[in-house]
Formats: C-alpha cells, structure tokens, sequence
C-alpha cells in the first residue's frame, strides 16, 4: 500500500546505530509521504529520539540510508539537516524568556534596517510579519511585545513550533510537544500540528500521550528494543492495540506482521 | 496579572486588555522604583541642604559621576550576559598611571588617548576569550584580573602618584567646559546615547539579552555567542580605560591606588537600577538612574555636614530596600520561575 511508486518524502532505509554493547537501532525504516504526519511510539529506549535523531543529523547512523525528496543524502551535522529543510523543534531549548514573542521568533535573522551603515532592528517590520505569521498558523497570543516567559506552556509551545514552521520545513520532528500541558493547552498544539501538516509539511511526532496520536496522525510507527514493529493507519488500530505493541506482546497480533511486511519493508 | 493568561487556541481572549500606564510600570517595575527613590533622595536632600538643588552643584555631580556612568553603561550589558567584571577599578587606576606616564615621556595627548582605550579593549579581550572560549567562570577570570592588573599598576609606579602637566591639553578631558556642561558629563551623554541605543535597538543587544536568558537557544539560532562574550568584556574594557583616562585628565595625575572599590560602586548601579544578576534583565535607563542615585547620596551627605562614612552604609541601605520593594512591590509583573 505504500511502495506505490510514488515519492516519499522521507525514506530511512536499514538503520542501525550501536552505542557499546547496546544496539539502539537495529535495521530499522521510517518512511514518510509529503503533508502526513506519523506518530512514532515506543517505550522508553526504543530508540524513538535516536532515530529522530538521525534524521535531524545530530547522530551519525553506523549504517543505512536516508532519501529525501528521492535523492540520497548524508547528514553529518544539524546544519546539514537543516539545508535539507528537516527541522527539529527543541521545546524550551529555543526560546529565550526575557525576550519578546517577535524576538523569539526571528532570534538570529531579525529584520533589519541600516542607519549609516550600522544594523538596527526593524522593530515594525518584526512586529508586523510575527502578527502575520501567528494568524497564519493560528496561534492565539495577545501582544507580540510580550516576553515569552509571561506566556503559558501551550503558548511557550507554539512559539516554539512555530519558530521551527517559519524556517519554511518540509520535515518537522516534534519530540514530547504536549509533555506536561493543560487539556486546552494540548488541543490548540494539535490544532497548529494540523495547521502545518496541512501546508505540506510533513510531521514526526513523537510522544507518550496515545490519545493524542489519534487525534491529528495519519500513521502510527511502533519502535521495541531499537527495531520497528509495527505500523499501523490510524483508521485500522485502537488505543488497546498500539499499547500492547509498545509493552512488546508485539507477535501476538498476526495484523502487526502483515502490516509489518507490506508496509514499512519495500 | 491576568494579561496574559488566556490559553491558546480559545476565541479571542477576553482576559487580555490593551496595556495600560499601569501595566507598562508593572513590567518595568525596576526602573519605576529606582526612579522613585532617586526622586526621593533628590528631594530629600533639596529640602536638607540649600545647596543641593543649584546648578553649579548638579553639573558638579554629573562631572564626577561620569566614570561611573560611563564604566556603568557598559557593564549592564556584561551583567546581562550573565557574567561580572570585576577587574573594571584595576584598568581604572593601570590607564590612569600608563596615561600620567606616558604624558610625561612626551608622547602627544591623542595617540595617549587611543593608546588607553586600545590597552582597555586587550585586556577586556584576554579576558573575555578566558571566559567565552575557555568557559572559566567570568567571576574568578576577573577577580585575577583585578589583581593583577593593580599589580602592574602599582610596579609601574612603586606606589607613588604621577603628576600630569597642567598645561598639557590632556588636562581639558577632565576640565573643560562645553557649552556651560562639564566634557566628562558630555562624554559620558555620549557614552551612555550609544549604550542606550546598541541595547534596544541592535540585534547585538537582543543577543545580549539573550545570552543571559538561554545562551543555546541564541546559539542554536546561528548567532556566534562566543564572539558576542567576548565581546562585552572589551567593551567594559574600553569604558574603564575611558573612565582611567578622564580621571587622570580631571585631578591631574594618575595613582595606582585610585578606583578602589569602583568596580562594586558600578556593579551597585547597574544592580539597583535593575539588571539582574542572573542575567538576561538589563536596563541601560535603569542604570543611569542607578548610577545617579549612588552619586547623589555621596554629594548630599557631603553638603548635608554629614559624616562622609555614612556614604556607603546609606548606599548598601538603599540598594538593598531598593531590590527588595522590587521584589515585594513588582512581583506581579512575571511569573516567578
């Protein structure tokens, strides 16, 4: 059903990754068509980060390969990742809280205007694409003169995500992105991954909250002791399946196999 | 502080308003209460003494408070880096004297000038490279720096005080008038224009500013966080070198032993006007108030026939009571983390 020929966005083929004694990721596939989001789950040290990883170029793969777009490409840096338009959302680890929404949004590629030659901020300039890009993606934020720190999680959350969007991504992993957020919180951070999916961006998205999967994934990977195991469409699984996948009774159900075969092996 | 509250993904939210004067001296409850109690000492003071409130008196304060604005300035964007530089009274005293010095080898005023501020910025480098490069703490880079660069400048001298010539139109910088102000208070205008501009309005500020909030966040962003380390430790640098420069200019000599204790009377100033020692909060407004009121205090107990020891108990007095209504009075303002 899915090596139709057509063009994945993603295809990680055979990756393995060995730390020491321990093989973290044991030949194992991720594919991924353009706009669709696929929920990767497994307990912990399956090695769900570590192939986000890989695909973000922070972990170098012992072996394997990485398509994007069809062509073949080797990440040995984030920075390589990020030439190939593959962003990582790094929670909290990307905003600064005394700084301003705007600010926080264009750190590092601040709009700019020349006064004798030197650089100075284009305040309005920042002010008025920030306002333009919250509304494109939904966001809900009052002022984009408040400081980040006076904002809530879910609020923290999007900016965050929103910040990884506006590099203008085709592959947007998100690690936990409703870790520890309240109930509407959680929703209006579904809402923005639908948002961005929804303009082409393909997502990973990895996290514990099961219930969240079914709400905004096309596709379900599961990931046991660094191999996958399953893969399912969200229409064909239920929440009891996918956790009796994660604890690993993962022969037991004779569909993970046959799914396992046509679907995540070309 | 409902302002900000309201989650995201509701209708509009209502709990939000359009900010007011009140919610403007809220978020900037730092610089409100410094400038009150630098309102307060002024009046205070005005209704003491029948001298304070006079112009000769005021240019006065400016003039000798413009080393400390100047090495002020610069050191809120060090502290809103996150980091500290303590060494910025031992490059007082060391341009002070190398600048005596160098006057009385022959060597003309402006090459003097520039050859301070260039010996400022290369000691703020060596040790900004330590700090940024090396990742030793800012605080023990620093205090080593005080003393060794007090060190030198008690070699170069054997502890004597250098006279200046006062002909020499070296003399000028700390002496001169312009325009009926002081040139120490004009530089220091200067000085703190440029700070005030460069903090708020220049990607290189919200780096500042950012370093001291999340420094891998701005490094993840592509900014060359090192680099802009390294960098305000050569301005704090320069601007002691400045501030050694028209000290020297203005009394006519230069001592190894001047500037004691100057780098806490600036680290005074920059904290009570605001900046948080923890980083990523600065306010070059706050700073000037800050500075301000600790030359005041000095000035107006001098005037007020009060003993001139009571200058520093009335300013660790007000530094304190002043952080802590910050605390008590503003803490609305942001959520406590």
């Amino acid at each position: 059903m899915m090596s139709d020929g057509e063009t994945y966005r993603v295809r990680m083929t055979g990756i393995s990754k060995r730390y020491g004694p321990i093989q973290t990721l044991d030949d194992v596939s991720l594919n991924l068509k353009p706009g669709e989001v696929l929920g990767l789950v497994g307990d912990n040290g399956a090695g769900k980060s570590t192939l986000s990883k890989v695909l973000s170029g922070a972990v170098i793969p012992d072996s394997g390969t990485i398509e994007i777009d069809g062509k073949a490409v080797s990440f040995s840096s984030p920075a390589d990742a990020r030439a190939a338009r593959v962003e990582m959302v790094y929670q909290d680890l990307s905003l600064c809280d005394t700084v301003d929404v705007a600010g926080n949004l264009f750190l590092g590629r601040e709009p700019r205007r020349h006064v004798l030659g030197l650089p100075f901020l284009d305040n309005r300039r920042m002010h008025d694409q920030t306002r333009e890009m919250l509304d494109r993606l939904g966001i809900v934020i009052a002022d984009t003169r408040l400081k980040v720190e006076n904002l809530s999680g879910g609020q923290r959350q999007s900016i965050a995500i929103g910040r990884a969007a506006s590099f203008d991504p085709s592959v947007l992993i998100m690690d936990e992105p409703t870790a520890a957020l309240a109930v509407a919180e959680v929703e209006a951070v579904l809402d923005l991954i639908r948002a961005v999916s929804a303009r082409g961006v393909s997502v990973i998205l990895i996290t514990h909250r099961l219930q969240d999967l079914f709400l905004v994934c096309d596709r379900i990977q599961v990931m046991y002791e660094g191999r996958n195991v399953a893969e399912r469409r969200i229409g064909d699984t239920s929440i009891e399946e996918v956790v009796n996948l994660i604890v690993g009774r993962k022969f037991t159900a004779r569909s993970a196999r046959a799914s396992r075969d046509e679907g995540v092996q070309p | 502080m409902n302002v900000t509250s309201a989650g995201v993904g509701a209708s509009p939210p209502k709990r939000a308003h359009n900010s007011t004067w009140k919610d403007g001296a809220l978020a900037n409850g730092s610089v409100v209460s410094i400038a009150l109690f630098f309102i307060v000492v002024c009046v205070v003071f005005s209704l003491v003494t029948g001298s304070f409130l006079t112009t000769p008196n005021l240019l006065n304060i400016v003039r000798q408070s413009a080393p400390l604005l100047i090495v002020a300035a610069a050191m809120t964007f060090v502290i809103t880096t996150g980091g500290i530089d303590l060494s910025v009274g031992s490059v007082l005293a060391l341009t002070a004297t190398l600048s005596a010095v160098a006057l009385q080898a022959g060597l003309p005023w402006p090459l003097v000038v520039v050859g301070m501020l260039a010996l400022g910025a290369a000691i703020g480098a060596l040790q900004g490279f330590f700090i940024a490069y090396e990742r030793i703490p800012a605080f023990i880079v620093t205090l080593a720096g005080l003393s060794v660069i007090r060190g030198v400048a008690l070699l170069i001298t054997g502890g004597y005080s250098i006279p200046v010539e006062p002909t020499s139109f070296f003399v000028n910088i700390g002496r001169a008038w312009f325009l009926g102000v002081p040139v120490p208070a004009l530089l220091a205008l200067v000085v703190l224009a440029i700070a005030y501009l460069a903090f708020n309005q220049t990607p290189f500020g919200r780096y500042v500013t950012g370093i001291g909030a999340n420094a891998e966040a701005v490094r993840r962003a592509g900014v060359d966080t090192r680099f802009m380390t390294l960098f305000v430790y050569v301005l704090s640098g320069m601007a002691a070198a400045s501030a050694g420069v028209i000290l020297a200019a203005r009394l006519g000599s230069g001592s190894s032993n001047s500037g004691q204790g100057f780098e806490l009377d600036v680290i005074a100033a920059v904290v009570l006007g605001g900046t948080s020692l923890f980083g990523g909060r600065g306010t070059i407004i706050g700073t000037v108030l800050g500075a301000l009121t600790v030359a005041v205090i000095g000035n107006g107990l001098i005037l007020a026939h009060m003993s001139p020891f009571l200058t520093p108990i009335v300013t660790g007095t007000i530094i304190l009571v002043a952080i802590w209504l910050n605390f008590r009075l503003f803490k609305g303002a942001t959520r406590s983390r």
